[in-house]
């Protein structure tokens, strides 16, 4: 395989992070801008290049594709990442906070034998792990559909707001189940 | 708008050009200062489009791959020229009143 043969197949590669139909549109056309940009004998893409392709190719998936005549649909999107970045922050928080359980475990569960404990917690970790990226994966995938413009995507986000709320009102005053994430981190170790 | 956009549009102001016609043009305006990456022309390009600021001049098929040349629309032709009196009435008010705390200074 020839140097130039080796970059393109880099380049090809990195392609993938952009959404099928684009690539159909205009990955011949890329992909001869990047070989044209390229150094002779260059057989990598190199650092920089490669982020901007991966940034650039995340961002035409994600972002919305709402007409600039809808601001409020596209203000609501922009919530929705806001609110995937503040379930991340939250998920990070319950998994530091789990540091937090384990001395509980040491204090108050003396009739557990060492195996029970790091069961519980294996069992802890894995549970909020997945409950906490639940909600993420759920704003994501919101922000993306509402963004397509889907209908039923702002039906299902109306909904899925209804049920956050009610879990936040009920979180205040026991452990919560999929959304009330930090305050159930604190107040089910056992 | 955005210092890359109205590079873009401005390569494009006096004729078609091509994605590599374009980043080239682009750092050559700017003095060697901006050398847009492919991902970013392209991702900029596809919001042009959308907007209707430019279009598909025509396509070729160059060494077995195509390449499509972009010109700007009437109404980007309009966008472009907003801005850069924009940018102009910036810049001579910039430059009037620096002259002019230049003269009082000395």
């Amino acid at each position: 395989m020839t140097d130039q043969e080796h970059l393109e197949r880099g380049y090809r590669r990195l392609l993938v992070w952009y959404p099928r139909a684009f690539r159909q549109q205009n990955g011949q056309e890329i992909l001869a801008v990047l070989m044209a940009c390229a150094r002779d004998g260059q057989r990598r893409p190199g650092l920089a290049q490669t982020a901007d392709l991966i940034r650039n190719g995340l961002w035409m998936r994600l972002r919305p594709s709402v007409p600039r005549s809808a601001p409020t649909v596209r203000a609501a999107v922009r919530l929705m990442y806001a609110g995937a970045v503040v379930s991340t922050v939250n998920l990070i928080i319950v998994l530091a906070v789990l540091g937090d359980i384990k001395a509980h475990h040491a204090v108050f569960g003396h009739r557990l034998t060492a195996a029970q404990v790091s069961q519980l917690n294996t069992l802890f970790v894995t549970l909020f792990a997945v409950t906490g990226l639940v909600p993420v994966a759920l704003w994501l995938w919101m922000a993306r559909a509402n963004g397509q413009g889907r209908n039923w995507a702002r039906r299902l986000s109306t909904v899925l707001f209804g049920l956050a709320t009610l879990e936040l009102t009920h979180a205040a005053g026991g452990p919560g189940i999929v959304f009330g994430g930090t305050c159930s981190a604190r107040s089910s170790p056992r | 708008m955005q210092e890359a956009t109205f590079l873009i549009l401005t390569a494009l102001a006096n004729g078609s050009q091509h994605g590599y016609g374009i980043i080239t043009d682009v750092q050559e305006i700017s003095g060697d200062r901006i050398r847009l990456r492919p991902g970013t022309l392209y991702t900029a390009l596809d919001r042009l489009r959308a907007d209707e600021l430019i279009g598909v001049d025509r396509e070729e098929i160059v060494d077995g791959r195509l390449r499509r040349y972009y010109r700007l629309t009437p109404a980007g032709t309009k966008r472009l020229g907003a801005e850069a009196a924009r940018l102009q009435a910036h810049a001579t008010a910039a430059l009037t009143r620096l002259n002019l705390v230049g003269g009082t200074a000395t």
